[in-house]
């Protein structure tokens, strides 16, 4: 972990290389509704939820992936932490239970 | 607006639908299924088909196949459509190689008794 | 006529229909499918054959030596928290694809549990293969809805004080769970752990029991 100590300046990262959310993010998850195919399931569109994990390394676009496009579409998944009653109007269980989901950042919007 | 659902919704998008209780069954792989599983993989380690155009040739086949056909019977079937897309095979080629193979079966059996 | 059973140990590879059974229409598109595919020189036929190797070799033991190590080693264990996949490569255990690997901790307030609702994602490099009731729609649909009732169906029951974390595997992490270790079981030896480890107690539906044998 960098911390001031270490960190040298003068560093420009690639474009997309710095995560745009950092865990305790509050964020959405976008409503749009992708034909063909999509990795964010509808049960979970539009829910709230908590950046939990960045996940480190960068990966492609799965959703991209998907279509032969293996490169050019890198960025960050980020694990979100989303209680079960936010999901579900008619949960049963503890208040306390939770959701943890991957996603891509092109589907996460910071509230 | 029916129609446009089907749409939508992807075949597999299932979290929170409403289903039955889980039958707790497994079955051991059958040979050609597990060929099937090793073909995924060597397939994915070529990026010949990745993991995920897999994922989304199945979703492809509709919620009829996705329903009626098995696991690795959607693996096939998935696979075969996406190798005619990429140009890798054709549909004439596969259909000829087909019979081939059950003909070879055949004259197995027949050498065989 | 061939006796070609399936209780061989064998070298001579399964690529051939088994002379038994007329193959079926998939089965027939496989084969046709590979040998096409070998004939264009995509990949050679070792590699399927190499691939199954690999495969069979993937059971359940695998990470239940994992738990068990953890369960032993809190510097492992900690290692494994950190980096699911670094830690199983370290006990030999390879990953054979792009997956990575986050090592879920059950504790006396977290009981974790794993699924895949949009298909079948598992954590096949240190599990094998998943059974079929986690792959059909019952258990995919229900357990991101009512885990509890998912749980009771398979004799576990989670206090409501004990928070339930549900992880839909969507991309490229795959989940293990690490079950809590029971009671009773500081006498035991390290293979001795391994032993009381199910696959089903890796994906969190049932929890890890120990019964001590009578003398």
């Amino acid at each position: 972990m960098q911390t001031a100590a270490t960190h040298i300046g003068g560093v420009v990262p690639a474009l997309g290389e710095v995560p745009v959310f950092a865990p305790g993010d509050r964020v959405t998850i976008a409503t749009r509704s992708p034909i063909g195919h999509y990795r964010v399931p509808t049960y979970l569109r539009g829910k709230l939820g908590t950046v939990e994990e960045v996940i480190p390394t960068m990966a492609v676009d799965n959703e991209e992936e998907a279509y032969g496009r293996n490169a050019g579409s890198k960025g960050h998944y980020y694990r979100i932490a989303i209680p079960m009653t936010e999901i579900w109007s008619d949960y049963v269980g503890s208040p306390n239970d939770g959701l943890r989901i991957e996603i891509f950042e092109n589907w996460l919007e910071r509230i | 607006m029916g129609s446009e659902l089907l749409v939508k919704k992807l075949p597999n998008d299932i979290g929170g639908e409403s289903a039955g209780k889980i039958e707790r069954v497994e079955h051991e792989l059958l040979p050609w299924e597990k060929r099937c599983h090793a073909l995924a993989d060597v397939l994915d380690f070529h990026k010949i088909i990745n993991t995920e155009e897999k994922r989304r040739g199945v979703e492809a086949l509709g919620s009829e196949m996705v329903g009626k056909l098995t696991y690795y019977e959607r693996w096939i079937a998935a696979f075969a459509n996406i190798l005619f897309q990429k140009g890798i095979l054709t549909p004439g080629e596969l259909a000829v190689k087909m019979e081939e193979v059950e003909r070879r079966w055949l004259a197995s059996q027949q050498s065989a008794s | 006529m061939t006796d070609h059973g399936h209780d061989h140990d064998h070298d001579h590879p399964h690529e051939a229909i088994t002379a038994d059974e007329r193959p079926g229409y998939y089965e027939i598109m496989e084969t046709a499918v590979r040998e096409l595919l070998v004939e264009r020189k995509l990949f050679g036929a070792d590699e399927i054959r190499r691939q199954i190797e690999v495969l069979d070799s993937r059971t359940p033991t695998l990470g239940a030596k994992v738990v068990a190590r953890a369960w032993m080693d809190p510097a492992y264990k900690e290692r494994l928290l950190e980096n699911g996949r670094t830690a199983c490569e370290e006990l030999g255990i390879t990953f054979y694809d792009d997956t990575q690997l986050i090592v879920l901790e059950n504790t006396a307030d977290v009981h974790n549990l794993i699924v895949c609702t949009l298909c079948s994602c598992y954590p096949r490099p240190v599990l094998g293969l998943p059974p079929d009731w986690y792959k059909l729609k019952p258990y995919r649909a229900r357990a991101v809805h009512e885990p509890r009732a998912v749980l009771e169906e398979f004799g576990t029951h989670i206090p409501d004080d004990v928070e339930i974390r549900v992880s839909d595997s969507t991309a490229v992490i795959r989940y293990l769970v690490l079950p809590l270790r029971p009671a009773g079981t500081e006498a035991l030896s390290e293979d001795e752990l391994a032993d009381l480890v199910t696959r089903d107690a890796m994906i969190g539906v049932i929890p890890v029991s120990y019964e001590k044998e009578a003398a």
